[in-house]
């Protein structure tokens, strides 16, 4: 059995689970537990000791059936299907297919091998026939992908030819003189037997291909977008990245929360029980420990979402959005000219509606020009009680002023006030300073400036902010 | 210990909790194995109350360590009772008056303190917290560890340490070893990823919404005295609510609430006027509240167009 297991988790593998060797040992131990015989605890068994994250769950379900039920598995249930959907009794559908081998049998020499096997039901013998063909399929092409695969599959059992001769068996059984009803079930048992066979073609590819089936490809689609400018985001590439952005605004929670993890266990802090217990006359009956007061990192975000960067900010608003989602003590801001909060909107709605709502300006007017200064003015009048010394205030934005005044005053007094602040420029740092960009003032007075243009940039820089 | 699949199943029904085949099987293998069972799913679904119903179930002990964020080893481990500890100096004075005696200078003075150090620290003086109750625990028992997620990773991986030797040492006191191997249940509401090392010492457990005949189960175990075509009604509406984009979607604690209220308030179908207030009490957020009321509008509408044909075969189903 662990031979099987191991096999199977190598399956896994290669459809992108991770699968370690403690998590066999324990797949084989559960089994030696529940016994083979119960095929839905036999199931739920090796799922429990192999597959750690629910998303794999699916794949691990669909690799489980092809596996385990094998071919020959997968054909019985098949059968059983067909039973019900011609609603016939075992006996009835075993009296069928008697009929139907006799029937064969006089035609013999003019029909294919795998066609009479198929519809005689006599599935071993399809499934060495399918595996023949899917060898001498493999050797024209190695490596090649799961739908290329099945296509190879069925160019060598002939299928069109298979096909054709279902086709043609239908208008046969018509004349055979058999009871109409019989023949409209035989008929609709042929079709589906045609349809069975195609499944069957594309598990075995499916199971014998090396590569990834492309299914899986598209999952992995923000892996090749992570160096993509968020410029040429598209909408919907957006939106596939939920899971990226969760990552990320994991890594920059515990990025920020990282400087009180020093302190495990609390200290006696002498003096200061000495000094609270001076009342009792120096008696201690009142301890101070030590413990440093866990700082709860607080975050304020200043977020861009003028036409010119409306892609950036869309991505960004989803970082932002799930950085709030993780962290009590966010506040989210948006604005063009105006300045808006968008903490509450991001509270109640799902992510990627709160993001709509706030670029579709439910909070500030979007069709204005940018004015970054303005901005920064109202933030200061309006919203200065955000920022305290334990504060990292997130800028993002390309810094493009429409030659308005700058206000980097607001800044400065951020940088004085905050603990520190951030500015992430999704336009390219060659372009800073040209044209309307104010990005050399503003710079001067952030403790980390960065071109945050894609995802990658994003990651690494998160890296840099301070703890 | 459970004998096997369908026995968790037996006698966790018999604690009032329902659960599939699936679920039982990882309960009973994580019983046969001494493996912890890493819960997750989402919120509202039973994770916490499997825990304790295993606990029940197999009539052990619970010890229970609610996680959140900042929780850490002293919290969760133990701690020294400085308070009694400096209670019992001052008690003993004249005993430590004694010990001194004739001590010359600071130094040897501490130094005949230090002498005695043991009887300062010893389990006297020990406060022990869930974890370090669990391993000293004199008889087998269900260690629940709730919320996981909230957790920082340090404590994750300090967790991650006592898992799996099931040992402690205290510097003062030396290593503390668990006496019988607790049953551990882990739950997360995936707020975070767990580590892949944590994840690889756990059985994994996915517990996610039930199916409808599941619900009516749970339903008719817990408000027994509901209306069975009512909490039939609510359950059909709650499933079209979780296919919604919700901020949070309604789980089984809220369909429990919910057919409680409605029984309480008397109301006998969903068309009651009642329903529509009392909708706002199971979800959260105010955009979601607007949601559900639509999707409310319009399942009874299409009832009404269906309820022209004969008694709503719909329902029928669901008591079956
Ligand atoms: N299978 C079940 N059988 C009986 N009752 C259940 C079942 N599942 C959930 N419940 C009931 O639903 C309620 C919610 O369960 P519980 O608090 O365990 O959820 P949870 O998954 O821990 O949620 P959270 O993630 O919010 O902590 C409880 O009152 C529990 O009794
Ligand atoms: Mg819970």
């Amino acid at each position: 059995m662990l031979y099987r297991i191991l096999e199977f988790s190598d399956l896994l593998r290669r459809n992108g689970l991770r699968v370690s060797v403690p998590e066999n040992m324990d797949a084989a131990s559960a089994l030696e537990l529940v016994g083979v015989g119960d095929r839905g605890a036999f199931k739920s068994a090796l799922r429990a000791a192999l597959v750690k994250q629910a998303s794999d769950a699916k794949t691990f379900d669909e690799l489980f059936d092809l596996f385990f039920l094998g071919l020959g598995g997968k054909a019985r249930e098949m059968d059983e299907e067909l039973m019900r959907q011609l609603g016939m009794t075992p006996a009835e559908f075993q009296a069928m297919l008697d009929a139907l081998e006799k029937f064969l049998e006089n035609l013999d020499g003019e029909i294919s091998a795998l066609t009479r096997a198929l519809l005689t039901g006599d599935m071993g013998e399809v499934e060495r026939l399918l595996r023949e063909a899917a060898e001498a399929a493999r050797g024209e092409n190695m490596g090649m992908r799961v739908l290329m695969f099945a296509q190879g599959i069925g160019d060598r059992i002939g299928i069109e030819g298979i096909r054709a001769e279902i086709e043609n068996l239908k208008t046969l059984l018509g004349r055979g003189g058999a009871p109409p009803e019989l023949i409209e079930k035989m008929a609709q048992y042929a079709e589906q037997r045609m349809r069975n066979l195609m499944q069957l073609v594309r598990d075995l590819a499916r199971r014998e291909t090396d590569q990834k089936d492309p299914a899986r490809s598209e999952r992995e689609r923000p892996d090749y977008l992570s160096q993509k400018s968020f410029i040429y985001f598209t909408e919907d590439d957006i939106r596939k990245m939920n899971e990226v952005v969760v990552r990320l605004a994991r890594r920059f929670k515990n990025r920020l929360s990282l400087r009180r993890k020093h302190a495990r266990r609390g200290r006696l802090d002498v003096s200061a029980t000495f000094r609270k217990n001076l009342q009792y006359g120096g008696v201690p009956f009142r301890i101070k420990l030590d413990r440093r007061k866990k700082e709860k990192p607080e975050v304020v975000v200043l977020c861009d979402i003028s036409d010119s960067v409306l892609n950036a900010s869309r991505f960004m608003l989803q970082f932002v959005y799930s950085v709030q989602d993780l962290y009590s003590k966010v506040r989210s801001f948006v604005f063009v000219s105006d300045i808006g909060e968008v903490t509450k909107l991001f509270e109640e709605h799902e992510i990627h509606q709160a993001v709509e709502k706030a670029l579709r300006g439910d909070v500030i007017d979007v069709y204005s020009h940018s004015n970054f200064g303005r901005a920064f003015e109202l933030f200061y009048r309006h919203h200065w009680t955000a920022i305290t010394p334990k504060t990292t205030v997130l800028v993002i934005g390309d810094g493009r002023n429409n030659y308005n005044r700058a206000n980097d005053w607001v800044l400065k007094e951020i940088r004085s006030k905050a603990k520190q602040l951030v500015w992430l420029n999704p336009e390219s740092r060659m372009t800073w300073g040209y044209g309307d960009s104010e990005m050399p003032r503003y710079a001067q007075h952030c403790s980390v400036v960065e071109e945050c243009r894609n995802i990658l940039q994003l990651y690494r820089l998160i890296d840099r902010i301070a703890a | 210990m459970f004998q096997s699949v369908d026995d968790v199943v037996a006698r966790l029904a018999g604690e009032r909790y329902i659960c599939s085949r699936d679920l039982a099987t990882v309960v009973y293998l994580a019983c046969a194995m001494r493996k912890p069972i890493l819960v997750e799913g989402p919120a509202g679904v039973g994770k916490t109350e499997l825990g304790k119903v295993i606990a029940r179930a197999l009539k052990l002990d619970l010890i229970r360590l609610q996680c959140y964020e900042g929780l850490d080893e002293a919290k969760a481990l133990y701690e020294w009772e400085y308070a009694k500890q400096l209670l019992y100096t001052q008690v003993l004075k004249d005993k430590i008056g004694e010990v001194l005696e004739g001590a010359k200078g600071l130094r040897e003075a501490v130094e005949r303190i230090a002498q005695e150090d043991d009887v300062f620290f010893s389990d006297r003086f020990l406060l022990p917290r869930p974890l370090l109750r669990a391993l000293l625990a004199p008889e087998a028992i269900v260690l629940l560890i709730d919320e996981i997620d909230k957790s920082d990773t340090e404590f994750e991986a300090f967790l991650l340490e006592i898992l799996s030797d099931f040992q402690v040492s205290v510097p003062e006191l030396g290593t503390l070893k668990a006496k019988h191997v607790p049953l551990v249940v882990l739950t997360s509401n995936n707020s975070r990823e767990m580590s892949d090392a944590l994840k690889r010492r756990c059985l994994h457990l996915y517990i996610d919404f039930p199916d409808v005949a599941r619900e009516m189960e749970i339903i008719r175990l817990k408000v027994p005295d509901a209306d069975q075509k009512l909490a039939a009604e609510v359950v059909e509406l709650l499933h079209r609510l979780r296919k919604l984009d919700l901020k949070k979607r309604p789980s089984i604690s809220e369909s429990l609430d919910w057919v409680k209220a409605l029984t309480l308030l008397n109301v006998k179908t969903l068309d009651d006027g009642l329903v529509t207030e009392t909708l706002s009490t199971i979800m959260k957020y105010e955009a979601d509240v607007r949601k559900a009321q639509d999707e409310l509008k319009e399942y009874l509408a299409v009832r009404k167009a269906k309820s022209g044909q004969p008694a709503a075969a719909s329902d029928k189903d669901l008591l079956n």
